[in-house]
Protein backbone atom coordinates (compact mmCIF):
# COMPACT_ATOMS: atom_id res chain seq x y z
CA UNK A 1 0.00 0.00 0.00
CA UNK A 2 1.38 3.61 -0.73
CA UNK A 3 0.59 4.67 2.92
CA UNK A 4 -0.57 2.16 5.64
CA UNK A 5 -4.52 2.79 6.90
CA UNK A 6 -6.10 1.93 10.13
CA UNK A 7 -9.37 1.30 11.58
CA UNK A 8 -9.80 3.70 14.48
CA UNK A 9 -13.80 3.39 15.48
CA UNK A 10 -16.33 0.42 15.04
CA UNK A 11 -20.04 0.35 15.30
CA UNK A 12 -22.87 -1.84 14.68
CA UNK A 13 -26.54 -2.27 15.38
CA UNK A 14 -28.23 -5.24 16.97
CA UNK A 15 -28.60 -8.00 13.94
CA UNK A 16 -32.69 -9.37 13.39
CA UNK A 17 -35.95 -8.52 12.51
CA UNK A 18 -35.39 -5.15 13.51
CA UNK A 19 -39.98 -4.86 12.86
CA UNK A 20 -39.56 -0.68 14.55
CA UNK A 21 -36.75 0.61 12.95
CA UNK A 22 -36.08 2.25 9.40
CA UNK A 23 -33.00 2.56 7.28
CA UNK A 24 -32.45 6.55 8.55
CA UNK A 25 -32.72 4.52 12.20
CA UNK A 26 -30.22 1.86 11.81
CA UNK A 27 -27.86 4.16 10.05
CA UNK A 28 -27.97 6.75 12.11
CA UNK A 29 -27.85 4.20 15.63
CA UNK A 30 -24.46 2.35 13.86
CA UNK A 31 -22.98 5.37 12.31
CA UNK A 32 -23.01 7.19 15.55
CA UNK A 33 -21.80 4.49 17.40
CA UNK A 34 -18.70 4.37 14.99
CA UNK A 35 -18.11 7.92 15.13
CA UNK A 36 -18.14 8.10 18.86
CA UNK A 37 -16.24 5.02 19.22
CA UNK A 38 -13.33 6.70 17.25
CA UNK A 39 -13.69 10.09 19.49
CA UNK A 40 -13.31 12.21 16.79
CA UNK A 41 -15.35 15.40 15.94
CA UNK A 42 -17.67 15.07 12.52
CA UNK A 43 -15.76 17.89 10.87
CA UNK A 44 -12.82 15.39 10.56
CA UNK A 45 -14.37 12.86 8.50
CA UNK A 46 -13.79 13.78 4.27
CA UNK A 47 -15.70 11.25 2.65
CA UNK A 48 -18.42 8.13 2.92
CA UNK A 49 -18.77 5.19 1.60
CA UNK A 50 -21.99 3.04 1.94
CA UNK A 51 -22.60 -0.03 0.73
CA UNK A 52 -26.29 -1.13 0.85
CA UNK A 53 -26.89 -4.12 -1.43
CA UNK A 54 -30.70 -3.54 -2.56
CA UNK A 55 -33.30 -0.80 -0.67
CA UNK A 56 -33.85 0.06 -4.10
CA UNK A 57 -35.98 -3.13 -4.69
CA UNK A 58 -36.88 -4.03 -1.26
CA UNK A 59 -37.66 -0.47 0.25
CA UNK A 60 -38.08 1.32 -3.43
CA UNK A 61 -35.04 3.73 -1.89
CA UNK A 62 -31.74 4.36 -3.93
CA UNK A 63 -28.77 7.14 -3.18
CA UNK A 64 -28.56 6.01 -0.07
CA UNK A 65 -24.74 7.99 0.18
CA UNK A 66 -26.99 10.91 0.41
CA UNK A 67 -29.35 9.49 2.92
CA UNK A 68 -26.63 8.26 5.28
CA UNK A 69 -25.02 11.46 5.20
CA UNK A 70 -28.03 13.73 5.63
CA UNK A 71 -29.21 11.32 8.71
CA UNK A 72 -25.53 11.53 10.44
CA UNK A 73 -25.08 15.07 9.89
CA UNK A 74 -21.64 15.12 8.47
CA UNK A 75 -22.30 17.83 5.96
CA UNK A 76 -21.05 18.20 2.27
CA UNK A 77 -18.49 15.53 1.80
CA UNK A 78 -18.63 13.05 -0.97
CA UNK A 79 -20.77 10.51 -0.75
CA UNK A 80 -21.39 7.04 -3.23
CA UNK A 81 -23.03 3.59 -2.86
CA UNK A 82 -21.21 0.17 -3.33
CA UNK A 83 -23.29 -2.89 -4.66
CA UNK A 84 -21.71 -6.40 -5.41
CA UNK A 85 -24.02 -8.36 -3.86
CA UNK A 86 -22.83 -10.14 -0.49
CA UNK A 87 -19.70 -8.42 -0.87
CA UNK A 88 -21.08 -5.17 -1.02
CA UNK A 89 -19.91 -3.65 2.29
CA UNK A 90 -16.65 -5.09 1.95
CA UNK A 91 -16.17 -3.51 -1.53
CA UNK A 92 -17.50 0.17 0.68
CA UNK A 93 -14.75 -0.57 2.90
CA UNK A 94 -12.16 -0.76 0.04
CA UNK A 95 -13.12 1.92 -1.74
CA UNK A 96 -12.50 4.11 1.56
CA UNK A 97 -9.14 1.98 2.17
CA UNK A 98 -7.73 3.18 -1.04
CA UNK A 99 -8.68 6.59 -1.03
CA UNK A 100 -6.81 6.97 2.31
CA UNK A 101 -3.62 4.94 0.77
CA UNK A 102 -3.82 6.88 -2.49
CA UNK A 103 -3.76 9.93 -0.22
CA UNK A 104 -6.65 11.50 -1.07
CA UNK A 105 -8.45 11.73 2.34
CA UNK A 106 -6.59 11.36 5.93
CA UNK A 107 -10.36 9.77 7.79
CA UNK A 108 -13.09 8.50 6.08
CA UNK A 109 -16.56 7.27 7.20
CA UNK A 110 -17.70 3.68 5.96
CA UNK A 111 -21.01 2.31 6.58
CA UNK A 112 -23.28 -0.56 5.53
CA UNK A 113 -26.90 -0.93 5.90
CA UNK A 114 -29.64 -3.58 4.94
CA UNK A 115 -33.65 -3.59 5.78
CA UNK A 116 -34.71 -7.23 4.83
CA UNK A 117 -37.46 -8.31 7.00
CA UNK A 118 -40.29 -6.08 6.32
CA UNK A 119 -41.10 -8.40 3.24
CA UNK A 120 -42.58 -11.83 2.69
CA UNK A 121 -39.68 -14.47 2.08
CA UNK A 122 -40.91 -14.90 -2.12
CA UNK A 123 -39.50 -11.05 -2.36
CA UNK A 124 -37.11 -11.52 -0.19
CA UNK A 125 -35.82 -14.59 -2.14
CA UNK A 126 -36.35 -12.43 -5.62
CA UNK A 127 -34.21 -9.72 -4.32
CA UNK A 128 -31.33 -12.18 -3.48
CA UNK A 129 -31.73 -14.14 -6.76
CA UNK A 130 -31.34 -10.83 -8.50
CA UNK A 131 -27.43 -11.13 -7.70
CA UNK A 132 -27.03 -14.24 -9.85
CA UNK A 133 -26.85 -13.92 -13.26
CA UNK A 134 -31.11 -13.25 -13.98
CA UNK A 135 -31.58 -14.42 -17.74
CA UNK A 136 -29.35 -17.47 -17.22
CA UNK A 137 -29.88 -19.12 -13.75
CA UNK A 138 -32.98 -16.99 -11.89
CA UNK A 139 -35.12 -17.80 -15.42
CA UNK A 140 -34.74 -21.05 -14.81
CA UNK A 141 -36.05 -21.19 -11.42
CA UNK A 142 -32.74 -21.74 -9.41
CA UNK A 143 -32.60 -19.01 -5.85
CA UNK A 144 -29.29 -18.55 -3.65
CA UNK A 145 -29.68 -21.47 -1.46
CA UNK A 146 -30.02 -23.43 -4.72
CA UNK A 147 -26.33 -22.56 -6.04
CA UNK A 148 -24.74 -23.57 -3.02
CA UNK A 149 -26.90 -26.69 -2.97
CA UNK A 150 -25.26 -27.47 -6.42
CA UNK A 151 -22.02 -26.55 -5.05
CA UNK A 152 -22.41 -29.01 -2.33
CA UNK A 153 -23.66 -31.70 -4.03
CA UNK A 154 -20.38 -31.74 -5.98
CA UNK A 155 -18.08 -31.49 -3.07
CA UNK A 156 -19.81 -34.35 -1.69
CA UNK A 157 -19.18 -36.11 -5.20
CA UNK A 158 -15.60 -34.91 -5.59
CA UNK A 159 -14.25 -35.42 -1.90
CA UNK A 160 -16.75 -37.32 0.35
CA UNK A 161 -19.71 -36.55 2.33
CA UNK A 162 -19.36 -33.74 4.92
CA UNK A 163 -23.20 -33.25 5.61
CA UNK A 164 -22.72 -34.02 9.05
CA UNK A 165 -19.74 -31.54 9.44
CA UNK A 166 -21.81 -28.94 7.53
CA UNK A 167 -24.36 -29.56 10.23
CA UNK A 168 -21.35 -29.01 13.00
CA UNK A 169 -20.81 -25.94 11.58
CA UNK A 170 -24.12 -24.35 12.32
CA UNK A 171 -24.18 -25.57 15.55
CA UNK A 172 -21.01 -24.07 16.18
CA UNK A 173 -22.24 -20.46 14.70
CA UNK A 174 -24.86 -20.60 16.82
CA UNK A 175 -22.37 -21.49 20.28
CA UNK A 176 -20.99 -18.64 19.46
CA UNK A 177 -23.64 -16.12 18.58
CA UNK A 178 -25.25 -17.16 22.63
CA UNK A 179 -21.96 -15.12 23.59
CA UNK A 180 -22.84 -12.58 21.29
CA UNK A 181 -25.49 -9.60 22.23
CA UNK A 182 -25.69 -8.11 18.72
CA UNK A 183 -26.34 -11.52 17.13
CA UNK A 184 -29.89 -12.47 15.53
CA UNK A 185 -29.81 -15.96 17.08
CA UNK A 186 -29.79 -16.78 20.62
CA UNK A 187 -30.41 -19.90 20.14
CA UNK A 188 -28.80 -23.61 20.67
CA UNK A 189 -28.89 -25.95 18.04
CA UNK A 190 -28.31 -29.82 17.20
CA UNK A 191 -27.13 -31.53 14.39
CA UNK A 192 -30.65 -33.56 14.12
CA UNK A 193 -31.98 -30.67 14.39
CA UNK A 194 -29.84 -29.21 11.54
CA UNK A 195 -30.69 -32.64 9.66
CA UNK A 196 -34.43 -32.20 9.96
CA UNK A 197 -34.88 -28.56 9.68
CA UNK A 198 -37.16 -27.59 6.82
CA UNK A 199 -35.31 -28.49 3.29
CA UNK A 200 -34.80 -24.94 1.50
CA UNK A 201 -32.75 -26.68 -1.71
CA UNK A 202 -31.29 -30.09 -0.95
CA UNK A 203 -29.23 -30.92 0.80
CA UNK A 204 -29.83 -27.83 3.00
CA UNK A 205 -32.19 -27.23 5.19
CA UNK A 206 -33.22 -24.13 6.87
CA UNK A 207 -30.11 -24.47 9.36
CA UNK A 208 -27.94 -25.06 6.58
CA UNK A 209 -28.56 -21.10 5.65
CA UNK A 210 -27.37 -17.94 6.80
CA UNK A 211 -30.22 -15.35 7.97
CA UNK A 212 -32.65 -12.83 6.58
CA UNK A 213 -31.46 -9.71 9.18
CA UNK A 214 -31.74 -5.73 9.28
CA UNK A 215 -28.59 -4.32 10.88
CA UNK A 216 -25.96 -1.75 10.01
CA UNK A 217 -22.35 -1.68 10.75
CA UNK A 218 -19.62 1.34 10.28
CA UNK A 219 -15.85 1.50 10.11
CA UNK A 220 -13.95 4.58 10.45
CA UNK A 221 -10.61 4.46 8.77
CA UNK A 222 -7.71 6.99 9.26
CA UNK A 223 -3.91 6.83 7.82
CA UNK A 224 -2.04 5.39 10.45
CA UNK A 225 0.01 8.36 11.00
CA UNK A 226 -3.00 10.23 11.79
CA UNK A 227 -5.12 7.57 13.70
CA UNK A 228 -2.16 7.11 16.42
CA UNK A 229 -2.53 10.86 16.99
CA UNK A 230 -6.38 10.84 17.33
CA UNK A 231 -7.86 7.46 18.36
CA UNK A 232 -8.88 6.80 21.88
CA UNK A 233 -8.33 2.55 21.40
CA UNK A 234 -5.94 0.24 19.99
CA UNK A 235 -4.94 1.10 16.52
CA UNK A 236 -5.85 -2.17 14.38
CA UNK A 237 -3.82 -2.00 11.16
CA UNK A 238 -4.85 -3.33 7.23
CA UNK A 239 -1.83 -4.52 7.09
CA UNK A 240 -2.98 -6.31 3.60
CA UNK A 241 -6.25 -6.23 1.19
CA UNK A 242 -7.21 -8.23 -1.47
CA UNK A 243 -9.96 -8.43 -4.20
CA UNK A 244 -10.99 -10.73 -7.04
CA UNK A 245 -13.70 -11.87 -9.46
CA UNK A 246 -15.33 -15.05 -11.01
CA UNK A 247 -17.83 -15.78 -13.64
CA UNK A 248 -21.49 -14.39 -12.68
CA UNK A 249 -22.58 -18.20 -13.53
CA UNK A 250 -22.19 -21.25 -11.53
CA UNK A 251 -21.85 -22.96 -14.81
CA UNK A 252 -19.11 -20.58 -16.07
CA UNK A 253 -16.64 -21.44 -13.47
CA UNK A 254 -14.05 -24.08 -14.35
CA UNK A 255 -14.27 -25.61 -10.55
CA UNK A 256 -17.10 -25.12 -8.15
CA UNK A 257 -15.47 -27.07 -4.85
CA UNK A 258 -12.66 -24.38 -5.34
CA UNK A 259 -13.76 -21.13 -5.34
CA UNK A 260 -11.38 -19.28 -7.30
CA UNK A 261 -12.41 -15.70 -6.32
CA UNK A 262 -11.33 -16.45 -2.81
CA UNK A 263 -8.18 -17.71 -3.46
CA UNK A 264 -6.98 -14.69 -5.54
CA UNK A 265 -7.96 -12.43 -2.97
CA UNK A 266 -6.33 -13.85 -0.36
CA UNK A 267 -3.16 -14.90 -1.89
CA UNK A 268 -3.18 -10.88 -2.80
CA UNK A 269 -4.05 -10.14 0.41
CA UNK A 270 -1.25 -12.46 2.14
CA UNK A 271 1.48 -10.73 -0.56
CA UNK A 272 0.86 -7.54 0.40
CA UNK A 273 0.79 -7.93 4.20
CA UNK A 274 4.04 -10.26 3.63
CA UNK A 275 2.79 -13.23 5.46
CA UNK A 276 0.86 -16.69 4.88
CA UNK A 277 -2.08 -17.85 5.58
CA UNK A 278 -0.36 -19.86 8.55
CA UNK A 279 -0.04 -16.07 10.47
CA UNK A 280 -3.87 -15.70 10.16
CA UNK A 281 -4.69 -16.89 14.20
CA UNK A 282 -8.29 -16.32 13.37
CA UNK A 283 -11.17 -15.08 11.10
CA UNK A 284 -14.17 -13.98 10.15
CA UNK A 285 -15.54 -16.07 6.50
CA UNK A 286 -18.38 -15.45 4.46
CA UNK A 287 -20.64 -18.67 5.64
CA UNK A 288 -23.73 -17.94 3.76
CA UNK A 289 -24.77 -21.34 3.54
CA UNK A 290 -22.35 -24.16 6.21
CA UNK A 291 -20.68 -25.86 2.89
CA UNK A 292 -19.71 -22.01 2.50
CA UNK A 293 -17.83 -22.23 5.51
CA UNK A 294 -16.14 -25.21 4.97
CA UNK A 295 -15.02 -24.12 1.58
CA UNK A 296 -14.02 -21.21 2.98
CA UNK A 297 -11.50 -22.72 4.98
CA UNK A 298 -9.83 -24.64 2.60
CA UNK A 299 -9.36 -22.30 0.16
CA UNK A 300 -8.16 -19.23 2.51
CA UNK A 301 -4.88 -21.90 2.59
CA UNK A 302 -6.01 -22.68 6.39
CA UNK A 303 -6.63 -26.28 5.61
CA UNK A 304 -5.96 -28.39 2.67
CA UNK A 305 -8.42 -29.01 0.00
CA UNK A 306 -10.70 -32.18 1.57
CA UNK A 307 -9.95 -31.57 4.83
CA UNK A 308 -11.97 -28.03 5.90
CA UNK A 309 -14.74 -30.58 7.13
CA UNK A 310 -12.30 -32.81 9.49
CA UNK A 311 -10.52 -29.97 11.04
CA UNK A 312 -13.87 -28.65 12.13
CA UNK A 313 -15.01 -31.74 13.15
CA UNK A 314 -12.10 -31.98 15.22
CA UNK A 315 -12.37 -28.68 16.83
CA UNK A 316 -9.55 -26.50 15.42
CA UNK A 317 -12.36 -23.91 14.08
CA UNK A 318 -13.77 -23.36 17.50
CA UNK A 319 -13.28 -20.55 19.99
CA UNK A 320 -10.46 -21.92 21.80
CA UNK A 321 -9.48 -24.10 18.26
CA UNK A 322 -5.98 -23.71 16.23
CA UNK A 323 -8.33 -20.83 14.14
CA UNK A 324 -11.37 -20.05 15.82
CA UNK A 325 -14.06 -19.01 12.51
CA UNK A 326 -17.10 -17.02 12.76
CA UNK A 327 -16.47 -16.12 16.59
CA UNK A 328 -19.30 -13.46 16.07
CA UNK A 329 -21.51 -16.43 15.37
CA UNK A 330 -21.26 -16.09 11.39
CA UNK A 331 -24.03 -15.15 9.24
CA UNK A 332 -25.35 -18.17 9.99
CA UNK A 333 -26.20 -17.20 13.35
CA UNK A 334 -24.84 -13.34 13.73
CA UNK A 335 -27.11 -12.36 10.94
CA UNK A 336 -26.46 -11.44 6.98
CA UNK A 337 -27.95 -8.23 6.85
CA UNK A 338 -26.47 -8.30 3.01
CA UNK A 339 -24.76 -4.66 2.46
CA UNK A 340 -23.59 -4.65 6.33
CA UNK A 341 -22.44 -8.10 6.43
CA UNK A 342 -18.51 -7.02 5.46
CA UNK A 343 -18.50 -4.31 7.79
CA UNK A 344 -19.90 -6.28 10.73
CA UNK A 345 -17.41 -8.99 9.92
CA UNK A 346 -14.74 -6.22 10.21
CA UNK A 347 -16.50 -4.86 13.83
CA UNK A 348 -16.17 -8.56 15.14
CA UNK A 349 -12.33 -8.71 13.93
CA UNK A 350 -11.62 -5.16 15.54
CA UNK A 351 -13.32 -6.05 18.46
CA UNK A 352 -11.30 -9.31 19.13
CA UNK A 353 -7.95 -7.55 18.79
CA UNK A 354 -8.46 -4.96 20.65
CA UNK A 355 -9.77 -7.59 23.27
CA UNK A 356 -13.31 -6.38 24.02
CA UNK A 357 -14.81 -9.33 23.01
CA UNK A 358 -16.31 -10.46 26.30
CA UNK A 359 -16.98 -14.18 26.88
CA UNK A 360 -16.68 -14.91 23.37
CA UNK A 361 -12.64 -13.62 23.18
CA UNK A 362 -10.44 -15.82 22.22
CA UNK A 363 -6.47 -15.91 22.63
CA UNK A 364 -3.82 -14.40 20.82
CA UNK A 365 -5.75 -12.30 18.69
CA UNK A 366 -3.71 -9.88 17.16
CA UNK A 367 -3.77 -11.04 13.28
CA UNK A 368 -7.16 -11.53 12.12
CA UNK A 369 -8.82 -11.05 8.67
CA UNK A 370 -12.81 -10.96 7.16
CA UNK A 371 -14.10 -13.01 4.05
CA UNK A 372 -16.28 -11.28 2.29
CA UNK A 373 -17.96 -13.08 -1.03
CA UNK A 374 -20.64 -11.53 -3.41
CA UNK A 375 -23.14 -13.46 -5.18
CA UNK A 376 -21.69 -17.24 -6.17
CA UNK A 377 -18.22 -16.23 -5.44
CA UNK A 378 -18.48 -13.83 -8.65
CA UNK A 379 -17.15 -11.11 -6.05
CA UNK A 380 -14.70 -11.63 -2.98
CA UNK A 381 -13.11 -9.20 -0.91
CA UNK A 382 -10.21 -10.39 1.82
CA UNK A 383 -8.57 -7.57 4.18
CA UNK A 384 -6.30 -8.55 6.83
CA UNK A 385 -5.69 -6.75 10.25
CA UNK A 386 -3.55 -6.44 13.13
CA UNK A 387 -3.18 -4.58 16.18
CA UNK A 388 -0.46 -1.90 16.44
CA UNK B 1 -26.67 -30.16 -29.11
CA UNK B 2 -26.98 -33.61 -28.26
CA UNK B 3 -29.99 -34.65 -27.12
CA UNK B 4 -28.57 -36.27 -24.42
CA UNK B 5 -26.43 -34.83 -21.19
CA UNK B 6 -25.26 -36.10 -17.83
CA UNK B 7 -25.81 -34.12 -14.37
CA UNK B 8 -22.83 -32.36 -13.34
CA UNK B 9 -24.50 -31.35 -9.78
CA UNK B 10 -27.98 -30.97 -9.07
CA UNK B 11 -30.38 -29.38 -6.22
CA UNK B 12 -33.74 -30.15 -5.27
CA UNK B 13 -35.76 -26.46 -4.44
CA UNK B 14 -38.49 -26.02 -1.96
CA UNK B 15 -38.22 -22.43 -1.31
CA UNK B 16 -38.82 -20.87 -4.56
CA UNK B 17 -38.54 -17.15 -5.87
CA UNK B 18 -41.85 -15.53 -6.44
CA UNK B 19 -42.21 -16.65 -10.39
CA UNK B 20 -41.57 -20.48 -9.20
CA UNK B 21 -43.23 -20.80 -6.11
CA UNK B 22 -46.15 -22.51 -7.50
CA UNK B 23 -43.82 -25.38 -8.78
CA UNK B 24 -41.64 -26.62 -6.14
CA UNK B 25 -40.33 -29.20 -5.45
CA UNK B 26 -38.28 -29.13 -8.77
CA UNK B 27 -35.15 -29.52 -9.58
CA UNK B 28 -32.41 -27.58 -11.08
CA UNK B 29 -28.90 -28.98 -12.72
CA UNK B 30 -25.84 -28.44 -14.32
CA UNK B 31 -25.60 -30.23 -17.22
CA UNK B 32 -22.59 -31.69 -18.68
CA UNK B 33 -22.61 -32.33 -22.44
CA UNK B 34 -18.86 -33.48 -23.47
CA UNK B 35 -17.24 -30.15 -22.53
CA UNK B 36 -19.67 -27.54 -22.02
CA UNK B 37 -21.40 -26.94 -19.19
CA UNK B 38 -25.20 -25.28 -18.82
CA UNK B 39 -27.60 -24.79 -16.23
CA UNK B 40 -30.57 -26.79 -16.87
CA UNK B 41 -33.93 -27.27 -14.92
CA UNK B 42 -35.13 -31.21 -14.97
CA UNK B 43 -38.67 -31.51 -15.53
CA UNK B 44 -40.41 -34.43 -14.42
CA UNK B 45 -39.16 -34.95 -10.60
CA UNK B 46 -41.78 -36.38 -8.10
CA UNK B 47 -40.48 -36.67 -4.21
CA UNK B 48 -38.17 -39.25 -3.21
CA UNK B 49 -37.16 -40.01 -7.21
CA UNK B 50 -33.28 -40.88 -6.81
CA UNK B 51 -30.99 -38.84 -8.32
CA UNK B 52 -26.89 -38.65 -8.66
CA UNK B 53 -24.08 -36.85 -10.36
CA UNK B 54 -23.48 -38.76 -13.77
CA UNK B 55 -27.01 -39.47 -14.78
CA UNK B 56 -28.31 -38.94 -17.75
CA UNK B 57 -30.98 -36.99 -18.82
CA UNK B 58 -32.45 -36.06 -22.25
CA UNK B 59 -33.32 -32.85 -23.85
CA UNK B 60 -36.58 -31.82 -23.36
CA UNK B 61 -37.50 -27.92 -24.97
CA UNK B 62 -35.41 -24.37 -24.72
CA UNK B 63 -37.43 -21.60 -22.67
CA UNK B 64 -37.55 -17.63 -23.53
CA UNK B 65 -34.40 -17.28 -22.89
CA UNK B 66 -32.54 -19.91 -24.62
CA UNK B 67 -32.40 -21.98 -21.92
CA UNK B 68 -32.22 -25.35 -22.12
CA UNK B 69 -35.05 -28.00 -20.22
CA UNK B 70 -34.07 -31.33 -19.74
CA UNK B 71 -36.70 -34.23 -18.04
CA UNK B 72 -35.75 -37.55 -16.70
CA UNK B 73 -35.71 -40.40 -18.67
CA UNK B 74 -37.60 -43.11 -17.10
C1 LIG C 1 -34.02 -20.28 4.83
C2 LIG C 1 -35.05 -19.18 4.67
C3 LIG C 1 -35.74 -19.32 3.32
C4 LIG C 1 -36.09 -19.28 5.80
O1 LIG C 1 -36.97 -18.19 5.73
P1 LIG C 1 -38.52 -18.35 6.13
O2 LIG C 1 -39.06 -19.56 5.46
O3 LIG C 1 -39.16 -17.05 5.86
O4 LIG C 1 -38.45 -18.60 7.68
P2 LIG C 1 -39.32 -17.85 8.78
O5 LIG C 1 -38.88 -16.43 8.86
O6 LIG C 1 -40.78 -18.13 8.51
O7 LIG C 1 -38.87 -18.58 10.10
C5 LIG C 1 -39.41 -19.77 10.60
C6 LIG C 1 -38.59 -20.19 11.79
O8 LIG C 1 -37.27 -20.60 11.36
C7 LIG C 1 -36.28 -19.77 11.93
N1 LIG C 1 -35.31 -19.52 10.87
C8 LIG C 1 -35.54 -18.85 9.70
N2 LIG C 1 -34.43 -18.84 8.96
C9 LIG C 1 -33.49 -19.50 9.67
C10 LIG C 1 -32.16 -19.82 9.42
N3 LIG C 1 -31.57 -19.44 8.28
N4 LIG C 1 -31.47 -20.51 10.37
C11 LIG C 1 -32.06 -20.88 11.51
N5 LIG C 1 -33.35 -20.62 11.80
C12 LIG C 1 -34.05 -19.94 10.88
C13 LIG C 1 -36.98 -18.53 12.38
O9 LIG C 1 -36.32 -17.92 13.46
C14 LIG C 1 -38.33 -19.07 12.79
O10 LIG C 1 -38.21 -19.66 14.06
P3 LIG C 1 -39.35 -19.48 15.17
O11 LIG C 1 -40.56 -20.17 14.57
O12 LIG C 1 -38.78 -20.15 16.35
O13 LIG C 1 -39.53 -18.01 15.30
C15 LIG C 1 -34.34 -17.82 4.77
O14 LIG C 1 -33.72 -17.73 6.03
C16 LIG C 1 -33.35 -17.60 3.68
O15 LIG C 1 -33.70 -17.33 2.53
N6 LIG C 1 -32.03 -17.69 3.99
C17 LIG C 1 -31.01 -17.55 3.01
C18 LIG C 1 -30.64 -16.12 2.82
C19 LIG C 1 -29.74 -15.97 1.62
O16 LIG C 1 -29.86 -16.66 0.63
N7 LIG C 1 -28.83 -15.01 1.69
C20 LIG C 1 -27.93 -14.73 0.62
C21 LIG C 1 -26.82 -15.69 0.68
S1 LIG C 1 -25.72 -15.53 -0.71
Amino acid sequence: MLRSVSVIGIGETRMGKLTSKSIRMLIKEAGNKAIEDAGIEKERIQALYMGNYNASYWSIQSHIGALASETLEIGHIPTIRTEGACATGSLAFRQGLNAIAAGIYDVVLIGGVEKMTHKPIETITTGLASAADFEYEVNLGSTFPSLFAMIANRYFYEYGDVRKEMAMAAVQNHDNALLNSNAQMHKKITIDQVFNGFPVAHPLTVYDCSLVTDGAAFVVLAATEVAEKIAKKRVVEVIGTGHAGDSLTLAGKKSITTLEATVKAANEAYKMAGITAKDIGFAEVHDCFTITQIINTEDLGFFEKGRGAKALAEGKTALDGQIPINTSGGLKAKGHPIGATGLSQINEVVTQIRGEAGARQIKNANIGLNHNLGGTAATCVVNVFKGR
Amino acid sequence: MNKKATIYTYSIIYTASEDFKDQTPYVIAIVEDKDSRVLSRIEGYEENKEIHIGMEVELFKTDESGNPIYKFIN
